[in-house]
């Protein structure tokens, strides 16, 4: 690698930052171009600009090119062509480290933290001053200071294990800024938080802004969001950049169909509820979670044939709880689960697939897929016990990937065939693929956690659409969502659930969003 | 990195084919001869007589060929051992003691049918056939425990099966040293002799084992890219969490991963004891095969599971361990060198395994840049 001398900038972190005007340039990208093997090309001559002060929005579908300029911002990617130019310096980054000494931090929409660690010891792994000794107290204090500043809330002792995605989402910007970042690149930053965290996070955001930093979101399916509270945006789609606007000249529905690039409808077709049969009971169900402590507390409810029960609250109050124990993948403390008239507490997750139950987790990744896996493999989870595909212990392969081509048409999943491994789709198609999977075996009941969570426009509208078809096919439906119009929207009877509590049964009809809100923050009082 | 005008780059690759993995493997090889030949050079020696001294004992000489095959059905049958737990994520370190435990369950089928003092009442092929299964069966029940502790409770499997090693092993010394019931008449530190009926069969001069280890290739082959268990093992392998979510039972496939991987490792002991010429008996060395069964963990590692690319590996390391030791002897090298020679062949083995990730593009670098 050639040097020269734009490439060592580290020494001049420094004084680079010294005397920001508030909307002064700085960070400017010029013809950004990035080629993957294979001819595709994601970033397509980008330019654009940060303001000191300014949050800017980055707006795309998935696909669009969003992640690959980002990695480029933040070294992660070097760019075929172009230039960036950090407050009028000509930059390369080689590697994230030398972004970060540049001032410029990142927070993921995955979260990489190691879990077993303390919050504090995340934030320190990586910094630079923790490569010789390092003044624990100092540091901590440090660390509480900054996040103090801009109003976040972090234990510095606590395990990130036992983070929220909300909590741990604060240690990362934390870290970021911490490390000095003046320029706070966030992928997705409200995807995994509720309304109250979010609501949190900007007012963050804000002080942020305030002190002339500059802030990048990266959006893709709240557009809410982008309008309230970006100053600009940015719309990507298939790796150019299709307008810069200014916030306050911009709608819903302008934005939208930019990003997609077609008119978007934003109303559902319900057709009215047609309730037959009780398909799952639930009674008096506890559960504990991964602390040990009893998380789902003695929750009663049933879901009938054609039904969808929307089950809304904010992150951490038993909804996941109460899904995996209904799967299986958490023993029941208390209670019973009935099942088309079966006990089915004690059965084990296999007998539940086998009975009809269908589930699809919140964790895509993790648990959902199999990243290394093909396409085909990944359907087979669903199959691989299924007589029609499973003959005396042999799995028929042939007969699975025709399935799984079958999959890839009816949920238009973008993939260059059913043989690449899983871990190359994005999110949306990835939950296609879960979705499709799931509900190729026709589920009596579906338990969707999180169904549209992180997905942008187009996949959301998608994996809607296919909940309420199960529902027009006679499924139960067990809707869990962090995002009430999405309960609203889709569901015949909402539950909302407080610290491990259903408050409240409410048939859809008769819900109104600001009493269900008030009910997951647990302001409802019982009358 | 520009050089020449041209720009090279490094590219993830989405996939590769078979033979390019191949391919890769054998640069590695010579890549690693190559190396080593600095060494030989050193020494004032030609690589090149050292070499074809070594491929020629261990591959083309009647005599050498016969230990390097014995050598080669061992390490492919120590190889599965470790493959097997090795596809659903676990880690087999208990060879030795399961090759042990499988030896000596193959000598207590002969002890039981009264074949240490005299000739025995059975004819041999049920002889063969029980040996065969004591030693699977025996091998499977110690490489069950590992699974066990940590389907149930998830101990970890590295400790317990080395743990095992030890108990194994002196429970080995316990039965076949003075005094032990499996002594040898003479003493020795070392068990009784096989009678001839509890001898194996050679085939072409090479035991009959040999031809077990092509049977498992194509079974385990089966099993990983064809059948349900495989799916499930490989599942489990990659993602315990998804695997439990698609309904794989984890302790269903703990216990009997280890106890698939015991059982061949039991095999290994059998073979090695009871199958190779001259031997028929637990030499008073055996301590050695128990070392010798760690390369299994190397064969396995360096062909990624693959139950076909493991024999190659198994076949050149067996090949290597024999000719490298006679032409140690033959030219008067430094103690060690052929064990050295493997070492540097698995480090260029396992290097050459970037490429398995990565492509070198190379391009015209545009000019006026």
């Amino acid at each position: 690698m050639s040097k020269t001398k734009e490439q060592e900038p580290i020494e001049l972190h420094g004084d680079i930052w010294k005397h920001i005007q508030p909307g002064e340039v700085i960070l400017d990208a010029r013809g950004i171009t990035k080629r993957y093997p294979g001819g595709v090309l994601a970033n397509d001559h980008i330019d654009f600009k940060i303001r000191a002060g300014e949050i800017h929005a980055i707006l795309g579908e998935n696909g669009a090119g969003k992640t690959t300029l980002m990695s480029i911002l933040f070294g992660l990617l070097q760019p075929d062509e172009g230039e960036i130019y950090v407050r009028g310096l000509k930059v390369r980054f080689r590697s994230p480290e030398d972004a970060i000494k540049m001032g410029i931090g990142m927070v993921h929409q995955h979260r990489k933290l190691v879990p077993a660690h303390t919050v504090l010891e995340n934030i320190l792994l990586g910094h630079p001053r923790s490569r010789g000794v390092i003044n624990v107290k100092e540091a901590e204090e440090e660390v509480v200071a900054i996040a103090e500043r801009y109003g976040f809330k972090v234990d510095p002792r606590a395990r990130v294990w036992q983070l929220t995605e909300g909590e741990k989402q604060v240690v990362e910007i934390v870290k970021a800024l911490y490390r000095g970042a003046k320029i706070l690149i966030l992928d997705e930053p409200t995807s995994a938080l509720t309304p109250v965290e979010t609501e949190r996070l900007l007012e963050s955001i804000e002080t942020m802004t305030n002190e002339a930093l500059g802030v990048v979101p990266f959006i893709t399916h709240k557009l809410p969001m982008v309008l309230t509270i970006s100053d600009h945006v940015t719309i990507l789609r298939r790796g150019k950049v299709v307008d810069h606007i200014e916030t306050a000249k911009a709608t819903e529905q302008i934005l939208a169909q930019k990003m997609v690039g077609r008119p978007v409808i934003f109303d559902l077709q319900k057709p009215p509820s047609q309730p037959g049969e009780p398909v799952i009971q639930v009674e008096n169900l506890s559960a504990k979670n991964n602390k040990g402590v009893i998380a789902l507390k003695n929750v009663s409810f049933t879901v009938r044939e054609g039904e969808i029960l929307g089950i809304a609250g904010v992150a951490g109050n038993g909804q996941h709880e109460l899904a995996e124990t209904i799967f299986g993948m958490r023993p029941a403390e208390t209670g019973k689960i009935i099942f088309n008239g079966q006990d089915i507490t004690q059965l084990s997750i296999l007998d539940r697939w086998k009975l009809g139950m269908g589930y699809t987790p919140a964790e895509r990744t993790e648990v959902g897929s199999i990243g290394d896996f093909s396409l085909v493999e990944n359907v087979a989870m669903n199959y691989y016990f299924d007589k029609r595909y499973n003959h005396s212990g042999f799995l028929d392969y042939g007969r699975l990937r025709g399935l799984t081509e079958q999959i890839i048409e009816e949920y238009d999943v973008a993939t260059p065939g059913p043989d690449v491994k899983i871990q190359t789709l994005s999110g949306g198609n990835l939950q296609k693929i879960i979705m499709g999977r799931v509900l190729s075996r026709q589920p009596k009941l579906v338990i969707a956690n999180l169904p549209a969570q992180g997905l942008d426009v187009g996949a959301t509208e998608f994996v809607q659409r296919k909940l309420l078809e199960a529902r027009s096919n006679r499924a139960a439906v067990i809707l869990i969502s962090e995002d009430l119009d999405e309960i609203l929207s889709l569901s015949d009877w909402i539950a909302p659930m407080y610290e491990g509590h259903i408050v409240d049964i409410i048939p859809a009809a008769e819900a109104k969003k600001d009493i269900i809100g008030a009910m997951i923050a647990g302001l409802h009082q019982e009358n | 990195m520009t050089v020449a005008g041209y720009q090279i780059r490094l590219q993830r690759r989405a996939s590769l084919p078979g033979w390019k993995a191949a391919m890769f493997s054998i640069l590695a090889i010579l890549f690693g001869l190559l190396l080593f030949s600095f060494i030989f050079l050193q020494a004032d020696q030609s690589p090149k007589e050292i070499y074809k001294q070594i491929f020629r004992y261990a591959f083309f000489n009647s005599y050498g060929l016969r230990l390097t095959i014995n050598r080669f059905i061992f390490l492919a049958m120590a190889s599965y051992a470790f493959i097997i737990p090795f596809r659903a994520g676990l880690w087999n370190i208990g060879m030795p003691g399961q090759l042990y435990m499988g030896a000596l369950a193959a000598f207590g089928v002969v002890y039981l049918l009264g074949g240490k003092t005299g000739d025995l009442a059975v004819a041999q092929p049920v002889v063969l056939v029980l040996m065969v299964i004591a030693s699977m069966v025996a091998g499977a029940l110690i490489g069950g425990i590992a699974g066990l502790l940590k389907g149930k409770w998830n101990v970890n499997e590295i400790v317990v099966t080395m743990m095992l090693n030890f108990i194994a092993f002196y429970f080995v010394s316990f039965m076949i040293k003075d005094g032990g019931p499996f002594m040898n008449v003479g003493g020795r530190g070392e068990s009784f002799e096989l009678p001839e009926a509890a001898r194996a069969p050679l085939i072409a001069g090479f035991p009959y084992t040999l031809v077990m280890v092509f049977v498992l290739m194509i079974v385990l082959y089966v099993l990983f890219s064809r059948m349900s268990l495989g799916y499930q093992i490989r599942a489990f392998g990659k993602s315990p969490s998804a695997a439990r979510y698609a309904g794989i039972n984890p302790f269903k496939i703990s216990v009997l991963v280890f106890m698939l991987g015991g059982a061949l490792a039991g095999l290994a002991g059998y073979h090695y004891f009871g199958a190779v010429p001259g031997v028929y008996k637990i030499a008073r060395t055996y301590g050695y095969f128990g070392d010798l069964s760690f390369y299994g963990m190397i064969c396995g590692l360096i062909s990624l599971g693959n139950p076909i690319a493991t024999l190659f590996i198994a076949l050149l390391f067996g090949g290597l361990s024999i000719g490298g030791r006679y032409a140690q002897g033959k030219l008067h090298l430094g103690f060690g060198v052929d064990y050295a020679l493997m070492g540097v062949l698995m480090i260029s083995l396992v290097a050459f395994q970037f490429f398995y990730n990565y492509q070198i593009t190379f391009s015209k670098k545009p000019t006026g840049k």
